[in-house]
């Protein structure tokens, strides 16, 4: 006799309420993300900037076997918080994130949006925070492989190469500085990508967005600096507001003749603006009609 | 009772959705009846605990409707009306996702996805992505979604919206069979009268914010009138007017039968009386069972 035929089974046990109710939301996102198209591809290529700087550490530690590659003074292989500085806030890495956020990010909230599923989120027991908190954790995760699991691995590698703990004990503060910066690019994609994720229902409108904003500011930066020639301007670029932060961050002199406070500010009233525009939109449509 | 409110108010700025509802509901399959703008869709939010009534109290399984939102929506299953899915998933993945946020453990959600989706006849293509689902299809996903944590109160929203009549029938029995024979309560909101009459054996009927009426289908038909449905000849208006003035309710069809709905106290000679009054021939004059139609036309006023 099938299960139709039977009619409708109760279930034996008992729901339970969970400590992490956003869980499945993340699990779900990030399992879903994989099944992208060239999203595996992508991600193999935005680890080559990792591979590149831990080979460097391994190099910088094996100079003298590596002396037939290389004759002159390298000063690039040595290993200080500003070459971690250089791997966090280098443009391509910057860049991998963006397309990043468009591969993990740009439909998650948009697609709820257009197939009017956030009614279906919100008949279970699950509060808006939670929501936020399951999607906010899928960029988290992807994000996460790019900044702090790198920047942890550097640093880890550092001491194996070397063997000792003199690195540490020259820079104690250095492992906060990676978890601290890892937590800004975090924070501000998050924001930024939940932002334009929200305002609209087309995902591939949203892709345009975050990838054409973050280049906008850049060339806009470019422009006005070109013509008025004051790094004021920097605080238009998002890139250049980052890199602000992140030299500041590992304690290095910032790229622009900015004080790096209103880079922070910036980033913070994104996030804040991205705060307010979530409770609305999401507020306007958690209701059934 | 699983249902119950009192003196639920609610208005949306200066517009008063909803006026001193009462409820209290039995177990098993409930109508809710009303014109749109009467408050369906408003209590429906209170009930799951999206809205915060502005006056009135209410408990849904027992759980306070003010203060308990989140344990009232554990145990209730809701289908919406619109078609909603969750792109890039198939339905089993797609059901049992939904389970684990209602807080089934994962194991046991898949287990369940698979039960519920053989239960709503999707079993051959519980693997297909939902994008390619039809809309026959999508409706029995999302009573599938609405079932899969085993509640024991499920709110649907038009479910029968866009089925062909033999979908429309297996939907309809499916939800029969959960009310009638699995100690689940429902409480369906629809236009569709028949789909009502054929599941449900209690009704509310909402208008303008207001309860218009409510209990067992069998008795509200029993209107306080007998439906007779005349053909005639003749000039009408005058005809119609002495009707009204004796309490008659009278409704024309497009096909040019009369129902008139006369009071108990009056008796048919009376009309035979008008008509001849009126020089009036009546060509067809038949006794006519009242119906959940007639008595939702009679409270919100359709005469």
């Amino acid at each position: 006799m099938t299960i139709k035929e039977k009619g409708y089974a109760h279930w034996e046990g008992e729901l339970e309420e969970r400590r992490f109710p956003w869980w499945p939301i993340t699990r779900y996102g990030i399992k879903l993300t994989f099944k992208k198209k060239y999203f595996k591809s992508f991600l193999m290529l935005s680890f080559i900037p990792a591979v590149v700087f831990l080979i460097g550490i391994y190099v910088s530690e094996r100079l003298e076997d590596f002396k037939f590659m290389v004759r002159e003074s390298v000063p690039f292989l040595k290993v200080d918080p500003r070459y971690f500085n250089n791997y966090f806030t280098n443009n391509g890495l910057l860049f991998m994130m963006v397309i990043m956020m468009i591969f993990c990010g740009a439909g998650l909230i948009s697609d709820d949006l257009k197939h009017n599923s956030l009614q279906l989120y919100f008949a279970r027991p699950l509060k808006k925070k939670d929501y936020f908190l399951g999607k906010t954790s899928v960029i988290v995760f992807f994000l996460c492989l790019l900044t702090l699991i790198p920047g942890l691995v550097f640093f880890i590698m550092k001491l194996v190469f070397s063997g000792n703990f003199k690195f540490l004990a020259a820079y104690p503060w250095l492992p906060l500085s990676i978890i601290g910066y890892s937590f800004v690019l975090n924070a501000f994609f998050s924001f930024y990508t939940l932002l334009l994720s929200s305002i609209n229902k087309n995902r591939l409108y949203v892709a345009i967005l975050i990838f054409g904003i973050y280049l906008f500011s850049d060339i806009l930066f470019g422009i006005f600096y070109g013509y008025f020639h004051s790094h004021y301007f920097s605080l238009l670029s998002l890139r250049a507001n980052l890199q602000q932060v992140g030299a500041s961050i590992f304690n290095q002199k910032t790229p622009y003749n900015v004080h790096w406070i209103f880079s922070f500010l910036i980033l913070a009233a994104i996030c804040l603006l991205s705060v307010a525009v979530l409770r609305k939109r999401i507020r306007g449509v958690e209701i059934v009609k | 009772m699983s249902v119950e409110v009192k003196d639920i108010h609610f208005s949306y700025g200066k517009v008063k959705a909803l006026q001193g509802v009462d409820l209290d509901l039995p177990q098993g399959a409930i109508g809710l009846l009303g014109p749109n703008g009467a408050g369906k869709s408003t209590l429906i939010r209170i009930l799951l605990g999206f809205l915060t009534p502005d006056r009135g109290e209410g408990r849904i399984l027992g759980y306070d409707i003010k203060t308990q939102q989140s344990m009232i929506r554990r145990y209730v299953g809701y289908m919406p009306e619109d078609d909603c899915f969750i792109t890039g998933m198939d339905a089993v993945s797609f059901t049992s996702y939904l389970a684990e946020l209602s807080g089934m453990p994962r194991q046991e959600a898949i287990k369940r996805a698979h039960e519920v989706l053989f239960y709503v006849g999707l079993e051959e293509s519980r693997y297909r992505l939902l994008e390619t689902y039809s809309g026959g299809m999508k409706q029995r996903l999302k009573l599938a979604q609405a079932i899969v944590h085993d509640p024991k109160l499920i709110f649907l929203d038009e479910p029968t919206s866009g089925l062909d009549p033999q979908g429309r029938k297996e939907i309809l029995d499916l939800i029969k069979d959960i009310s009638s024979k699995k100690n689940i309560q429902v409480l369906i909101s629809s236009h569709i009268l028949p789909d009502i009459e054929y599941v449900c054996s209690y009704v509310v009927i909402l208008n303008k914010g207001k309860l218009a009426a409510q209990g067992e289908i069998s008795k509200l038909k029993e209107i306080g009138y007998n439906l007779y449905e005349l053909r005639v000849k003749g000039e009408k208006e005058g005809f119609l007017q002495k009707l009204k003035d004796i309490n008659c309710k009278v409704e024309e069809r497009e096909d040019g039968i009369l129902k008139v709905y006369v009071p108990f106290s009056r008796s048919i000679q009376e009309i035979f009386r008008i008509a001849a009054e009126e020089k009036i021939q009546v060509r067809h004059f038949v006794k006519s069972q009242s119906s959940l139609e007639d008595k939702f036309a009679n409270v919100v006023g359709v005469d």
